[in-house]
């Protein structure tokens, strides 16, 4: 199984599963979009059978949690996915060996009832380390104390449907810490922000309210954490 | 030495020398800076990585546009396969970076490198680059100087790699010699291998002396070892070899039979033009549109079985888990076993969710029948190409549709639930007067109309006028450009006329047109023109958003180097030579050294045979004796298409 986790109920055969991967070097610099069609293609060479949805153009049926930021790569994202006939967990790693990118490194994966809610509607909260250049770490550090002493940050909304309407970013960043160990000449920045829909904290709006905008070199989002009754058997 | 890193965690400054790939960190310092950036990152599945120092030679497939385009080209594909299953021999990709990548990497400093494991492009033996289309010449220049290459050959040494240009644009490479080593006319499959090992032969002997031996092998020109002569009037007099071993001719390589298509296809990460896989079904065309330059450089047609197409096509779906599949060439349905192929194309994907394209049909019933066997359902749009408005002017250009075929074939469209219709139409072509352009806009409401009667709710049709360009290798090759003021008042006609609901035009600004043909068309003295307009900044001439318009008219105003300014007394006289001048049927053209199998004397025929309004049939029914078969009488075999002489 070559490093790809497993637990006890890997080897029954069921119809949703749930991959625990991660993305680094080239498959950050991708859109959720095309993540999707990544995955797609991986597991169509893996002759993994996805259950297709109905209509003109029908789609496989796969859920990532949450969209990753193009730039950021990931060490624990979470993608459901729905198959024609049942499989063992163990079978789809089985599977997808020889077959993944060599930037998608599949964690572990684990079957899950086939009713549970969506991953999306199970996601509370993420976890983001981010390795900044040309910057000191005592002037991050004050940036980062300035920052949580604040109690409202006003940034300018996303996207041109909101073009001069702002929000706070503060409550969405529930903690944000320098990260000592990260490798020189590089200072880290590690976070942990709001992911419920319609209230997403993102790294790259932290950095800008740091102003910090220019400096990331790398980011990833080291983990995703869902509401505790997860559906994972 | 570092072996290719593809988890190196070499520092920021580290490496960056020839030999040794650049760090990954100096890359992803400037990503966050760019659009798009999985451009620069590699990291495809099926890319092939083996260590630099355990080959011999190593080639860098370079097309100088962006990714989203590189990425579909089919003979770098297929280079790329070809020069890989070689254990001696190592084949990287590089692209063009678009104009924000390219600052951010000239503001640190940071060349240009193939994507497989970031080694520079000026550390590989061979830069092979692709000229396919004539707007790729200014592009190629810019990624020599991002790559820290000296773009004049004559400023380059052994240290250097190689620069090998190919595909379409090398039937006249002229404007573009000083920046070359060599060029390959013709197809690559047979020759690059012959190609790379003759430059590890000889690599160390002097780079002059390593082109002459190259020179030798046929389909390649070595352009430094011709010189043009030219007549007091301006005209070409004739092109001569410098050396007694070139030949004075360099007949175009072809493959007598074609290889496999690959199978590993490299599968991009992000959204690219053509996203998909690709199999390759006949090469030619035997349909003789006398504008068409790809249908004459192509021949002969030359087919694949239908067995070897469905294998191949499950092969490459199971190498890459592509969900959609293109049949490559240029005329499917001229394909002589289409009608086998594709029910055995459904039944091999039967339950697996992918879907087949055919592009490139004919407007006949059967394409409409093609299609809709394909389509299951999704039916959006339907793409004719009638080129001319007018029956006369269709005949003129040897496309052989009346006016009611088309409506009939229309209406099945519409009738069989496809609710777009797009039109493909050029103007200026020979002989075009204002009705001919009258003529297309009243297709496009006859069309609309079938359309609101027939058609599903919403029906569109959706009009690309092109201009039409005369090319190099073609019947029309002594024709002029149409002049502004008749393409613009043209252009206008078409604007007013075409508009309203459900109807949408689009059409090439003339200056795009413009810059196209001369560089179509020009000659060696273009060079330095082409040279001083990329130094003012001229690139990406192939975008309307990039293109550097100014540059280009500042430098034709200059008349750069000798030759033009000895020649021409304005801009206008200038002009008027390359483009809107009747070419003299006696004069010697600046490609006329390089064939491509379709001897002159044919297309001459043919020129002629269109001011009388003749048709000539689809070459599989009558030889027209172009030439193809004599030039290549002995790599004949059973796939081409050609008849059997009697």
């Amino acid at each position: 199984m070559s490093g790809i986790g497993l637990n006890a109920a890997t080897d029954e055969f069921r119809l949703r599963h749930r991959i625990t991967f991660g993305t680094s070097r080239s498959l950050a610099y991708v859109s959720v979009l095309e993540l999707g069609r990544v995955w797609e293609r991986t597991l169509r060479r893996a002759h993994v059978p996805l259950k297709y949805s109905q209509g003109f153009n029908p789609r496989p049926r796969m859920n990532f949690a949450a969209p990753l930021p193009v730039g950021c790569g990931s060490e624990a994202d979470l993608l459901d996915i729905l198959m024609e006939e049942p499989w063992s967990s163990e079978g789809i790693a089985r599977a997808l060996q020889d077959v993944t990118p060599a930037d998608l490194n599949v964690v572990s994966i684990a079957p899950v009832e086939d009713s549970a809610p969506a991953l999306s509607e199970q996601l509370v909260e993420a976890e983001y380390k981010v390795w900044l250049g040309h910057v000191k770490e005592d002037s991050l550090q004050s940036a980062i104390d300035q920052f949580t002493a604040s109690e409202s940050v006003s940034l300018e909304r996303r996207g041109r449907r909101h073009r001069g309407k702002s929000y706070n970013l503060r409550p969405l960043v529930k903690k944000l810490e320098l990260i000592r160990d990260t490798p020189s000449p590089w200072v880290g920045l590690w976070m942990r922000v709001g992911a419920r829909p319609g209230a997403t904290g993102r790294p790259d709006e932290v950095l800008k309210a740091l102003n910090f905008i220019d400096n990331p070199q790398r980011c990833f989002r080291t983990r995703l954490i869902l509401e505790v009754s997860s559906g994972t058997l | 030495m570092q072996m290719p890193a593809s988890h190196s965690h070499a520092g920021p400054g580290a490496a960056g020398l020839p030999g040794s790939p650049l760090a990954w960190e100096r890359i992803e310092a400037l990503l966050h800076r760019v659009q798009k950036p999985g451009r620069y990152v590699g990291g495809e599945f099926n890319t092939v990585h083996k260590p630099w120092d355990e080959v011999a030679t190593r080639v860098c497939l370079a097309f100088p546009d962006l990714y989203d385009l590189g990425m579909s080209n089919f003979s770098l594909m297929v280079l790329y396969d070809i020069l890989n299953r070689q254990p001696d021999i190592l084949a990287h990709r590089a692209y063009l970076p678009a104009p924000d990548m390219i600052q951010e990497m000239r503001a640190a400093g940071l060349p240009l490198y193939a994507l497989e494991d970031y080694y520079p492009v000026a550390a590989f033996d061979i830069l092979a680059i692709s000229t396919a289309y004539e707007q790729l010449f200014t592009n190629a220049l810019e990624l020599m100087d991002l790559s820290g290459i000296p773009i004049r050959r004559e400023d380059r040494n052994e240290s250097h790699p190689l620069v090998i240009g190919g595909g379409h644009g090398t039937f006249n490479p002229e404007p573009i010699t000083e920046f070359f080593d060599l060029f390959v006319i013709g197809e690559a499959e047979d020759l690059i291998l012959d190609l790379v090992d003759t430059v590890h032969q000889t690599h160390d002997l002097p780079r002059v002396e390593q082109l002459r031996l190259l020179a030798s092998t046929p389909g390649l020109y070595v352009p430094q070892f011709y010189q043009p002569v030219y007549a007091s009037t301006g005209e070409l007099a004739r092109i001569e070899p410098t050396e007694p071993s070139v030949p004075h001719e360099v007949l175009k390589r072809i493959v007598p039979v074609l290889p496999p298509t690959p199978i590993r296809q490299i599968v991009p990460n992000i959204e690219i033009v053509f996203n998909r896989a690709v199999v390759e079904i006949h090469r030619g065309c035997t349909r003789g549109c006398r504008f068409c330059q790809a249908g004459s450089i192509t021949r002969p047609v030359r087919e694949r079985s239908v067995e070897e197409i469905v294998d191949t096509a499950e092969a490459i779906i199971d190498a890459t888990g592509y969900e959609e599949l293109a049949l490559l060439s240029l005329s499917s349905a001229d394909y002589s076993h289409i009608t086998d192929l594709i029910p055995q194309l459904r039944a091999r994907f039967e339950g697996r969710h992918i879907s087949t394209s055919l592009p490139s049909l004919r407007i006949d019933a059967f394409s409409v029948e093609l299609a809709e066997t394909l389509s299951e359902g999704r039916r959006s749009g339907f793409t004719f190409a009638p080129e001319a408005g007018s029956e006369e002017l269709r005949y003129r250009i040897n496309k052989n549709i009346t006016t009611e075929e088309l409506l009939q074939v229309a209406t099945t469209v519409f009738e069989r639930g496809w609710r777009v219709i797009k039109l493909y139409f050029m103007i200026g072509l020979p002989t075009e007067t204002d009705a001919d352009v009258e003529a297309i806009i009243d297709m496009t409401h006859q069309v609309r109309k079938i359309g609101n009667q027939v058609g599903a709710r919403r029906t569109e049709v959706h009009v690309s006028v092109s201009t039409f360009i005369p090319k190099p290798h073609t019947s029309f090759q002594w024709e002029p450009l149409a002049d502004a003021a008749t393409i613009e008042r043209r252009q206008s006609m078409l604007r007013e006329g075409i508009r309203g609901r459900g109807l949408q035009l689009s059409w090439n600004p003339y200056m795009s047109s413009q810059l196209e043909a001369l560089l179509a068309r020009g000659d060696r003295r273009l060079n330095e023109l082409v040279e001083r307009a990329w130094h003012l900044g001229a690139r990406f001439d192939a975008w309307d958003d990039w293109r550097n318009e100014d540059a280009w008219h500042r430098a034709i105003a200059e008349l750069p180097g000798e030759g033009l300014q000895a020649q021409f007394d304005s801009p206008e006289a200038f002009l008027d030579f390359y483009l809107t001048r009747r070419r003299a049927e006696e004069e010697t053209l600046p490609w006329d050294h390089l064939q491509s199998g379709v001897e002159k004397r044919f297309f001459l025929q043919d020129y002629r045979r269109s001011r009388e309004g003749k048709l000539l049939v689809d070459c599989r029914e009558q030889c027209h004796a172009c030439g193809i078969l004599q030039n290549y009488a002995e790599l004949r075999t059973e796939e081409w298409a050609c008849p059997v002489l009697v």
